[in-house]
């Protein structure tokens, strides 16, 4: 029996359904190529209460956060948010997480769909030397995301303060169309958007949550916003480079080899997987995540060998049709000595050998799309 | 959501949803419009090399969305004597019209009278589809 979402009963009429972390989720509803293209040129919404919500509270919460995750917790003000890891003993990236620092001593943390049962797990067996308090509230919190260069001017019809003053990685709690929620400036599409919790919302009785996806369907109809599936939610990460947990980093991928090494700080102290990320860091970095652009014709898939002069290197993690690109792009490991840009490598996908280059992240020209774009 | 698939008269049909129209002893092949629905938004068509000699229901390349990719087979024996070049400029023409522009290849059966009984006819294809659809 798959789990379902706040919102299931507008996809079940709507949308084409997958399985997805245990859940029954949207994959498209017009179509992914459109879907994608609504968040690059317009806006677009996203159902993702399948994720993880965990709040964190108490007198040691920054000190436990900041032992557990590879960020620096301490560095992090008031009603911001910073994308952080959590990783086991061995160094093994166990999560990717966004953590939230609300007013006073509050976080929420917010963990993967696939990874909510481990995650809570963990933050409970590593909790017990601190004064912490932990919260799940996935089931009673449902979160919408509205990604896209009209993001922000849709969500302000309808929330109760000025979203201008919200930078990005901002996070607030905040009423929107009367509702109780938690905004903060982030996303996993590489554009300008919004991720919403709405709180105290339950399975039971999700009716306030399809008032809100209904209210921001409407906002949002000027501007020519599409409600968007996991479809299209993949490919756009892609697009902007980010890492999907399970295929691009898992526990048998260490932080460094993955390119995370940004939110990785040694210097802050201990924490759980330093010594292990360290020892990898002394014996040198011997495989890189990269970005890698079909040059002919094809699409790349994930769990396809990469190839140089015919001999296997390493293999894809994800791949896909990019509808901005009009291309195909894939992340992948390689061994670091052609992790260079502009590399030339194969990428084997069903008994063909397509040509492919290294290229950085985002794929795209960051000053044609995404949150940094001149226009 | 319960969808209708578009099964023309007089083109022969196989059971991985390609279909096969007899134009003057030459036979024009492409995927059903059950195929491009299942598929959705087909946005790379990977054609076969004309004068490729292929034996029946041999992979003669693939069709991918976004999400997805799928081989086509030849539904009969013989050679590739055309393919369908406006598929790699606008491969959504097989979405958009399967039967018509979004064809793929034109073969030259080597033994079509013999291999045609193998193929199913609108009829036949129809009920194939419908005990798929049913599960």
């Amino acid at each position: 029996m798959s789990l379902r979402t706040q919102l299931f009963d507008y996809h079940e009429k709507t949308s084409n359904l997958v399985d997805f972390a245990g859940f029954r989720m949207p994959l498209w509803y017009e179509g992914i190529v459109p879907e994608c293209l609504a968040v690059r040129n317009n806006v677009g919404m996203f159902d993702i209460s399948h994720m993880g919500r965990v709040f964190v509270s108490g007198l040691d919460a920054e000190k436990y956060l900041n032992h557990l995750g590879t960020n620096n917790v301490a560095a992090l003000k008031p009603n911001h948010a910073q994308y952080t890891l959590i990783c086991n003993n061995e160094g093994g990236i166990k999560d990717d997480l966004v953590i939230l620092k609300l007013d006073g001593k509050e976080y929420l943390v917010i963990c993967n769909a696939g990874n909510r049962q481990k995650d809570y797990a963990w933050l409970q067996e590593n909790s017990k030397n601190y004064d912490v308090k932990l919260s799940n509230v996935s089931d009673e919190v449902a979160m919408i995301s509205v990604q896209g260069p009209k993001a922000i001017s849709t969500i302000q019809k309808l929330a109760e303060i000025d979203l201008s003053t919200m930078i990005r990685f901002d996070c607030k709690y905040a009423r929107v169309k009367g509702q109780e929620c938690i905004l903060s400036r982030t996303g996993y599409t590489g554009e300008d958007g919004l991720e919403i919790c709405v709180l105290n919302v339950s399975l039971s009785d999700p009716s306030r949550a399809l008032n809100l996806w209904n209210d921001i369907l409407d906002a949002g109809k000027e501007s020519g916003i599409k409600p968007c599936g996991l479809g299209s939610r993949d490919v756009l990460r892609l697009e902007a480079g980010m890492s999907l947990y399970g295929n691009d980093i898992t526990e048998s991928t260490n932080p460094l080899e993955a390119r995370l090494d940004f939110v990785v700080k040694f210097e802050k102290g201990d924490f759980i997987g330093k010594e292990s990320i360290l020892r990898k860091k002394d014996e040198g970095i011997k495989r890189r995540r990269v970005g890698l652009r079909i040059t002919g014709q094809g699409i790349p898939r994930s769990q396809c060998n990469i190839l140089r002069d015919g001999k296997v290197i390493g293999a894809t993690t994800s791949g896909t049709y990019s509808p901005i690109l009009n291309g195909g792009i894939a992340m992948g490991y390689v061994p670091t000595e052609y992790s260079n840009l502009r590399e030339k490598i194969n990428i084997e996908v069903h008994r063909k050998l397509l040509e492919a280059e290294v290229v950085g992240f985002p794929f795209y020209n960051p000053k044609l799309y995404g949150f940094k774009r001149e226009q | 959501m319960k969808t209708e698939y578009d099964i023309p008269e007089g083109l022969y049909y196989t059971k991985e949803h390609e279909w096969l129209k007899v134009e003057n002893g030459k036979c024009r092949m492409g995927i059903t419009d059950y195929a491009q629905k299942a598929l959705h938004e087909v946005v790379f068509v990977d054609l076969p090399k004309r004068g490729t000699k292929v034996s029946r229901m041999e992979p003669l390349g693939t069709v991918e969305s976004v999400k997805a990719v799928s081989d086509y087979f030849a539904p009969i024996s013989g050679e590739i004597i055309e393919v369908n070049d406006v598929l790699s400029s606008k491969p959504d023409l097989v979405n958009k019209n399967p039967y018509e522009d979004g064809w793929i290849a034109i073969i030259k059966p080597a033994s079509l009278e013999a291999e045609a009984k193998e193929l199913m006819n609108s009829i036949k294809y129809s009920e194939l589809l419908k005990s798929i659809t049913k599960k």
